[in-house]
């Protein structure tokens, strides 16, 4: 009888719904759910950048990411979460755009039907335009497919997938606002317009990019931020020179993370110095007259953050400057430095005579690097800007450029960014170097140049050294540094006054300096040797994928 | 001499048994005497005695009866042989006539018996051999007795080996008796009920509580480990406080979840809720026909766990003191700082031959870094950073009292025990405290009831930041401490010792209220129903503080350098989780005996429901840094989560037992589960299973064949299947899971909820289902002085839940399906001898296994890193590339096939074993390059123990291990320079490829060359770093002493023991110097244990 009434009191429901979770099956049925759908394709894990130590633009020490090592395979976490997380965001987009029709038989009016449209056509157009970019011809996919049929698939050629993807841009582009009123701000006709700009010079596609470069100024809601060091500060945020950015916020914990911010940062306010920017770098930067370093007499070796374009000391801090509360000094000599905080003079620790892990090459990031870095416990939130107005005007200009079809508009573009450099006006002709030159090949020259020096530390340069075929040559030189321990600099170098470089490096047609004569006299170190490998212009296809589909084929020479 | 007397009678027969008011009635036979005694007892309620060596059995008598006395019966059958007898109360002595005749001149002598521990042995039975001339022992386990002069007394009790006792001229004995851990008669435990051991019919291992609590393990889990064949436990640290890591019966089921079931006293609980002391005893129920009871969760086996109860007349009051140290077995040990700078330059060196030899530390530094640094430290550390962390050793201690009384109406059993264990390094700790009290009632003839309560609560204690692995990275060139005594840098900010110091600290506590009611009503002989209510809560606090640090300037101790890594701001972290589970239960047994039939009926119902909901909350940059409140912190900087989730089941099941005349056992098991795990069209399974035992040494043509040595002999073998659900809560449900995403409004960044689906969700997925046969026998030899265990067995895995690797261009996580099969081969032995010699009493058992687990068609691939599930491979078989030793020269390289280009002479070479066509391509590739390279999981598992008694001491020791197992050099063992900062293991030294050294030398090269660069192709996985793991243990060394009883009992103590004891004392195995073979490359160190303790019991 006990047992009876145990029994009748103990009988619990076996049907049990998730507590903290939504269901499925009934998803995507109104407003606020599709809003929240869409709003998942905006994580900041599916808007990944190329990172700079796959260039010359980065040193870590003396060592190389896989990339620069020509060691990268199928297996390398580059590869893998690239690959996943734009194929996740493609099939989240993809049920979005599965569900419109039952979103319209709930009653969800058409014009919010077409926005939502659009804006997964471009989250889609977005992640294939980055596969395509890395892999080539990958996997192509418009809806969500079952397991069995997903083995079933293999490659789809890389032109028809442009030739999609470009369809999806124009379908964001005729169905974005231009600006939100209000609420969120999510992705705009000007951001389709500029990332399919992008993808089409990726492509090669020079009259594709023009135009949706030129209609994306046409919009008129974009225009360069008065100060290009400003502009990447946390202080900065959402300019009207942003295209598109993935917030980033400290309370919210989207932040570029405390590691990251400690490696770039000096060593005197408690930072490592250790990801740095090369002497490659350095030496891009053309002197105020517009002219290389080995080509303008305002150059010297001793002095070389003397008259250089602007955005030189705004990348890379200049020694003796004030930087994060100290004087930055990597001179042997320069024991100690001036504390701001204190008013003191006090060890320098980024000097390799004192500290031997301070910059291997003494130079250090500024872009974006400020004292709000030394905050919340080192950790930085500044925009992720994914693309801006300034790569908009350069971009048109090149594709004008390889079209050879240059006119003022493209010289235009170019002074704009140029003179926005100099925090000048445009017209203002004597205070900056501007571009008159309507010669295709120096302009092809210019506008390369001037993108590494635009874009320096923002994600650009690794694709435009694939696109230009240029890591054959830019990843298989050497990463250089400064001898030590510092007796050897001192005896070499500092006291016979050579420092900072004892001579000029030779800068050749396509930008790439040449160290060698230093090298060979024993003023400067060899931090590493690059090792790219050219099948590299592809990346593998992640190992896995290739063995457990036999459809799927490996790219060349894995 | 030993005397064996064997109770031939059943006494739950008995009870049925007609009285015998008429006479015996047996037609006329010509049988052994065997027979004739079997027959009798068959057809009266009388039971014979007799001495089984002395007497001949086998002896040819007339047995014939037609309606006579018992006597005249006797008179006939005796007739022919040297026997006579004595009958006492239906019980008949046989006797050979000398003794008989002498059983003149007696004396009365008094004893006390009492057990191994000391504690008295209540209603054991004293009888003079030979004879009826019997008693039995009392509440204090006294017995007095008139015997005759140098009569030969024979102490029995359940479950313990018989002793004999040769009364000389003493009036007063005292007599110890040894547990019989393998007795025939002792009661196992198995699903929902009991059998003696000799009825089983499936593979059940039982143990004894005090094997389990002799091992001095603070968690039961580790007590278990080598102590059962066929059950592998293993660790990875020895932590305050931990427990091991996984625990697999008769090895892998399934790719999911391999932990097998665990029931405390018949309720789904946690080995590690019962404390050691409080076990009564242990079954691992390893088959599917002993398991299949508990369906649907059981495909792993089950552990069945009863606690220690009262019996009647209890009174008793024991505490036991026990102090202790842990010390690290061994620790890995690296490269001094001359070795260090020399070896950093020679890698930087093979990595960029263009910066020359002296690329990290200059020739001066390298020359003269010692020297300098007994002037100037703070620039020329020398850091020991498992010197300065580790502590040598640590203290631990327990204190626990029980306490037992009994009446006849009411039985309880209550412990407590608190334990406190200090860790290795500074400001760690474990607490706990753990009480249990078990009730029994008795109302009536009809209505019993029992009411359990036990609680649990332990408290953890340990710095924020777990040092260890740090540690173990750290290079000595780093300062840990300026010459000042200050914290250093470290390097760049990570400094082991400062941040364990004053990274701030975490604890956690850990709640556990358990207890159980149940009713039991016994309407009528033999039919018992129960109803039982069995609910667990769980109540889990966790604070973490995690405090800035910031370390000064060498120079300068006012200026801060920078903060240590992890710890710039002040952080405080709270956890709550709470769970609950209730069971519900609802059991019907039926026992019934009809002649030689006996039938054992068991019908059940149950249910479980089980809740778990966590919340978290936390505040970070902190400016204080002594009030680890929530309140304290900034508000822009708080955040909170929570989550829940619930699970239920349901279930029906049933057994049937039959035996006939002891000789053919059968059994027959079903179970229905319902789980709200699946879909409802795909919840229901059922799970038979059916098992039988022939006990060869009953059957009348065993006994003719007169063996002697032979004392029990059984066959059994069963079949049956088991279920599986575990994965996950909903996988069946394509669920939308929420994240954030930032967004500016107005100029700001806000976040905004997300939904998603993450996983591809198949709707019908259920039971995966095991199928299990097992052939075992158990055998007795010698007077059940030597036993011998076997099994065999085949486990088959289908439909099993996995979650298969799918293209990732799918865009969903791998999802759950019910998809591939495996099997799984393997045997066990256990082999036990006991004996005693005088006052000498010694126990010694070993037990061996093995098994192998193949994978049949998964549908698909499993990858986990360096090893593999796939079709045809072993059970997470090691996976990667075929090595062909180290490249030597220039020549070879050119010529080989590489894994990129970056390789160069020294580095690992590879076999080039196909491409894309299906041959050879010149190149190492990911894809096509590597293969199946062996099982990673341990073959040939041993196990055993010895335990000895000489009148006082005591002795016991326990050993354990792995006879085969290919490991994996791993890189926290090899790489140099590990994070590219780290210290180098000094087991490189002088066993690398060097180009300093000669080609003869390199030849022998054990390691690569130095390199960073190229470190990820040398260390990728491949048949290179594998070497066989085997290892043996010796787990616990015991020596205790018991104060004679004759000195104690003056201050009314029953007993006093002393004792010292070592756990893991040593080990031999080929693991590279300084690493333990259990021991995880980032934990915590496996221990030594010395232990010092005194049990009093009054």
């Amino acid at each position: 009888m006990t047992g009876v009434v145990l029994l009748i009191s103990s009988c619990n429901d076996l049907d049990l719904n998730p507590l903290a979770a939504g269901s499925s099956e009934n998803w995507y049925s109104n407003e606020v759910e599709i809003e929240m759908a869409l709003k998942d394709l905006y994580r900041d894990v599916f808007w990944p950048m190329d990172s700079e130590d796959w260039t010359d633009d980065y040193t870590y020490r003396e060592t190389n990411s896989s990339i620069v090592n020509g060691t990268l395979n199928g297996q390398d976490g580059s590869v893998t979460s690239l690959w996943t997380n734009q194929y996740k965001a493609i099939a989240r987009a993809n049920t979005i755009l599965a569900n419109m029709d039952k979103a319209a038989s709930k009653g969800i009016n058409q014009s919010k039907i077409d926005l939502y449209t659009a804006e997964a056509s471009f989250v889609r157009a977005c992640m294939y335009a980055c596969l395509v970019s890395h892999f080539g011809d990958v996997v192509y996919l418009t809806e969500v497919v079952d397991i069995e049929t997903a083995f079933t698939i293999g490659r789809t050629p890389k032109a028809d997938i442009i030739k999609a993807t470009y369809a999806d841009f124009d379908k964001a582009v005729a169905g974005l606002p231009v600006k939100y009123s209000g609420g969120s701000q999510r992705a705009t006709k000007g951001a389709a317009l500029a990332l399919k700009a992008r993808f089409a010079l990726y492509n090669g596609d020079w009259s594709v990019a023009s135009d949706a470069a030129k209609a994306c100024m046409d919009l008129n809601v974009y225009k360069l931020h008065p100060s290009y060091s400003n502009l990447f500060l946390t202080t900065t945020r959402n300019s009207e020179e942003s295209i598109f950015v993935i917030p980033r916020s400290i309370t919210n914990k989207v932040t570029i993370g405390g590691g990251i911010v400690l490696n770039t940062i000096s060593r005197n306010p408690g930072g490592w110095a250790a990801m740095d920017p090369s002497w490659d770098l350095l030496a891009a930067y053309t002197c105020t007259d517009g002219k290389p370093i080995d080509e303008s007499p305002l150059f010297n070796p001793h002095e070389p953050f003397k008259n250089r374009d602007p955005r030189c000391t705004a990348t890379i801090v200049e020694f003796g400057s004030r930087h994060l509360g100290f004087v930055y000094d990597p001179h042997p000599d320069a024991l100690e430095v001036l504390n701001f905080k204190t008013g003191k003079m006090q060890k320098n620790n980024d000097n390799r005579a004192n500290a031997q892990y301070a910059s291997f090459n003494a130079l250090i990031w500024k872009k974006g690097v400020d004292e709000s870095w030394l905050e919340n416990g080192k950790d930085a939130d500044p925009d992720k800007i994914i693309i801006r107005y300034a790569d908009v005007l350069l971009m048109y200009a090149e594709a004008k450029i390889e079209l050879n079809q240059i006119d003022e508009s493209v010289l235009e573009a170019i002074n704009k960014v140029r003179s926005r450099a100099y925090g000048v006006d445009k017209a203002a002709i004597n205070d900056y170097p501007a571009v008159t030159n309507l010669d295709q090949a120096s302009l092809r020259k210019i506008i390369r140049t001037e993108r590494r020096m635009e874009f320096a530390k923002e994600g650009l340069r690794y694709m435009d050294l694939v696109r230009w075929r240029l890591a054959t040559k830019a990843l298989t030189n050497k990463s250089y540094g400064i001898l030590y321990p510092a007796a050897l600099l001192r005896e070499k170098v500092t006291s016979k006054g050579l420092w900072f470089w004892p001579v000029t490096p030779q800068i050749d047609e396509d930008g790439i300096p040449d160290f060698s004569e230093m090298e060979l006299a024993g003023q400067i170190t060899v931090l590493s040797k690059r090792n790219w490998d050219d099948r590299q212009y592809l990346w593998p296809i992640p190992t896995k994928e290739v063995l457990i589909n036999d459809n799927l084929s490996q790219n060349p020479g894995y | 001499m030993l005397l064996a007397v064997i109770f031939m009678s059943f006494s739950s027969a008995k009870i049925f048994a007609m009285e015998n008011s008429e006479g015996i009635t047996i037609p006329l036979t010509k049988v052994t005497l065997a027979e004739a005694i079997k027959k009798i007892e068959a057809t009266t309620d009388y039971t014979f005695f007799y001495d089984a060596i002395k007497t001949n059995l086998r002896q040819q008598v007339t047995l014939k009866a037609d309606n006579q006395k018992i006597e005249d019966v006797l008179n006939a059958l005796l007739k022919t042989t040297d026997l006579h007898y004595k009958i006492t109360d239906h019980q008949i002595a046989l006797i050979p006539k000398d003794n008989f005749k002498s059983t003149q001149s007696k004396k009365r002598i008094t004893g006390v018996v009492v057990d191994e521990t000391g504690i008295p042995v209540i209603g054991a039975n004293v009888v003079e051999a030979g004879t009826t001339n019997g008693t039995i022992t009392d509440l204090e386990g006294k017995f007095s007795l008139d015997v005759p002069l140098n009569a030969d007394l024979l102490l029995t009790y359940v479950g313990y080996v018989s002793a004999n006792l040769k009364v000389g001229s003493a009036d007063h004995y005292n007599v110890q008796l040894v547990l019989d851990s393998q007795g025939l008669d002792e009661v196992v435990v198995v699903g929902y009920g009991t059998v003696k051991k000799k009825d089983l019919t499936g593979a059940v291992a039982s143990l004894q509580g005090d094997m389990l609590s002799s091992r001095k393990t603070t968690q039961l889990s580790t007590a278990l480990q080598g102590a059962v064949a066929g059950v592998l436990v293993t660790r990875d640290n020895s932590a305050p406080g931990a427990a091991a890591t996984n625990i697999k019966i008769r090895g892998v089921t399934t790719i999911g979840d391999s932990s097998p079931l665990v029931i405390v006293d018949g309720v789904p609980g946690d080995i590690n809720q019962v404390n050691p002391n409080d076990v009564e005893n242990m079954s691992v129920l390893k088959d599917a026909a002993s398991a299949s009871i508990y369906g649907s969760r059981a495909a792993a086996g089950v552990i069945l766990i009863t606690t220690k109860r009262a019996s009647e007349n209890d009174l008793t009051l024991g505490y036991n003191f026990e102090y202790g140290w842990e010390i690290p077995t061994k620790q890995p040990e690296y490269v001094g700082i001359q070795r260090f700078l020399e070896m950093t330059n020679e890698l930087r060196y093979n990595d960029n031959n263009a910066g020359g030899m002296y690329q990290t530390y200059s020739q001066d530094q390298v020359e003269n870094w010692i020297k300098y640094n007994a002037t100037d430290p703070n620039n020329y550390p020398i850091t020991d950073w498992t010197d300065l962390i580790l502590k040598g050793s640590a203290p631990r201690q327990t204190h626990s009292l029980n306490i037992a009384g009994g009446s006849k109406s009411v039985r309880t059993k209550a412990s407590v025990t608190y334990d406190k264990t200090d860790g290795l390094y500074a400001d760690r700790y474990y607490e706990r405290f753990m009480t249990r009290v078990n009730n029994d009632f008795k109302i009536n003839n009809y209505l019993g009831a029992t009411l359990d309560f036990n609680f649990k609560r332990s408290k953890s204690h340990q710095p924020v930041f777990d040092p260890i692995n740090r540690m173990r990275i750290a290079a000595p060139v780093y300062a840990a401490v300026w010459d000042d005594g200050r914290m250093a840098e470290g390097k760049s900010g990570s400094n082991p010792y400062a941040i364990m110091e004053n990274g701030g600290s975490k604890d956690s506590w850990y709640n556990q209220i358990g207890g159980k009611a149940s009713i039991d009503f016994t309407p009528i002989e033999g039919l018992k129903i129960s109803g039982i209510v069995a609910p667990i809560y769980n109540f889990d606090k966790i604070k973490s503080f995690s405090l800035a640090a910031a370390y000064t300037l060498a120079n300068d101790p006012n200026t801060i350098g920078g903060y240590y890594e992890g710890h710039s701001t002040t952080k405080l972290t709270e956890d709550r989780n709470d769970s609950y589970n209730v069971t519900t239960q609802f059991i019907a047994t039926y026992l019934k005996t009809l002649g030689k039939h006996d039938l054992n009926i068991m019908m059940g119902y149950e249910n479980y429901f089980q809740y778990n909901e966590t919340l978290f909350a936390s505040r970070d940059q902190y400016e204080l840094t002594n009030y680890p409140y929530l309140d304290l912190g900034p508000l822009l900087l708080r955040d909170n989560g929570g989550s829940a989730y619930e699970t239920a089941y349901r279930s029906m099941f049933g057994r049937v037992m039959y035996s006939y005349a002891n000789k053919y056992l059968l059994q027959a098991n079903i179970r229905y589960d319902g789980s709200s795990r699946f879909h409802k069209d795909y919840r229901w399974g059922s799970f038979p299973s059916f098992s039988a035992g022939w006990v060869l040494s009953e059957e009348s043509f065993m006994k003719d064949a007169d063996l002697n040595w032979l004392s029990f002999a059984k066959l059994r073998a069963s079949w049956g299947t088991l279920g599986n659900e575990r994965i996950g809560n909903y996988p069946y449900q394509a669920t939308i899971a929420f994240s954030n995403a930032l967004f500016y409004q107005n100029g700001i960044a806000v976040s905004e909820l997300t939904a998603a689906q993450q996983q591809y969700a198949i709707q019908n997925i259920s039971w995966e289902t095991t199928e299990s046969l097992d052939l075992g026998m158990d055998l007795s030899f010698l007077d059940n002085r030597l036993r011998l265990n076997g099994d065999y067995y085949h486990k088959t895995t289908k439909d099993m839940l996995l979650a298969l690797e799918i293209p990732d261009y799918v865009g969903f996580d791998n999802p759950d399906k019910n998809t591939g099969k495996m099997s799984t081969n393997g045997y066990e032995l256990e082999l036990g001898w006991n004996d005693k010699a005088g006052d000498f009493i010694y126990n010694i058992s070993i037990n061996f296994s093995d098994f192998l687990s193949e994978m049949g068609d998964l549908g698909g691939t499993q990858f986990i890193g360096d090893q593999v599930k796939m079709k045809g491979s072993q059970f997470n078989e090691w996976y990667g590339y075929v090595s062909e030793g180290l490249f030597q020269t220039q020549e070879d390289l050119t010529n080989s096939a590489k894994i990129n280009n970056n390789v160069k002479v020294g580095d690992v070479k590879y076999k080039d074993i196909s491409g894309p066509d299906g041959v050879p391509d010149g190149k190492i590739s990911s894809e096509y390059d590597r293969v199946l390279l062996g099982g990673s999981l341990p073959r040939y598992m041993f196990g055993g123990n010895v335990s000895a008694k000489y009148k006082g001491f005591d002795f016991s020791m326990a050993f354990q291990g792995v006879g085969s197992q290919p490991v994996r050099l791993n890189s926290m063992m090899i790489e140099p320079l590990g994070e590219n900062w780290g210290n180098i293991p000094s087991i490189l030294d002088g066993n690398y490829w060097s180009s300093l050294k000669s080609e003869v030398e390199n030849a022998k090269a054990r390691y690569p060359r130095l390199t960073r660069s190229n470190i990820s192709s040398n260390q990728a996985m491949s048949d290179f770093w594998l070497f066989n793991g085997r290892y043996v243990r010796l787990k616990n060394l015991t020596f205790g002493y018991t104060l004679p009883v004759s000195l104690t009992s003056k201050v009314s103590i029953d007993k006093i023991r002393f004792y010292a004891s070592a756990n893991d004392l040593f080990c031999l195995s080929k693991f590279p110097k300084g690493w333990d073979p259990e021991m995880g490359s980032s934990s915590y160190p496996i221990t030594t244990s010395l232990l010092l303790g005194v049990s009093v019991n009054f």
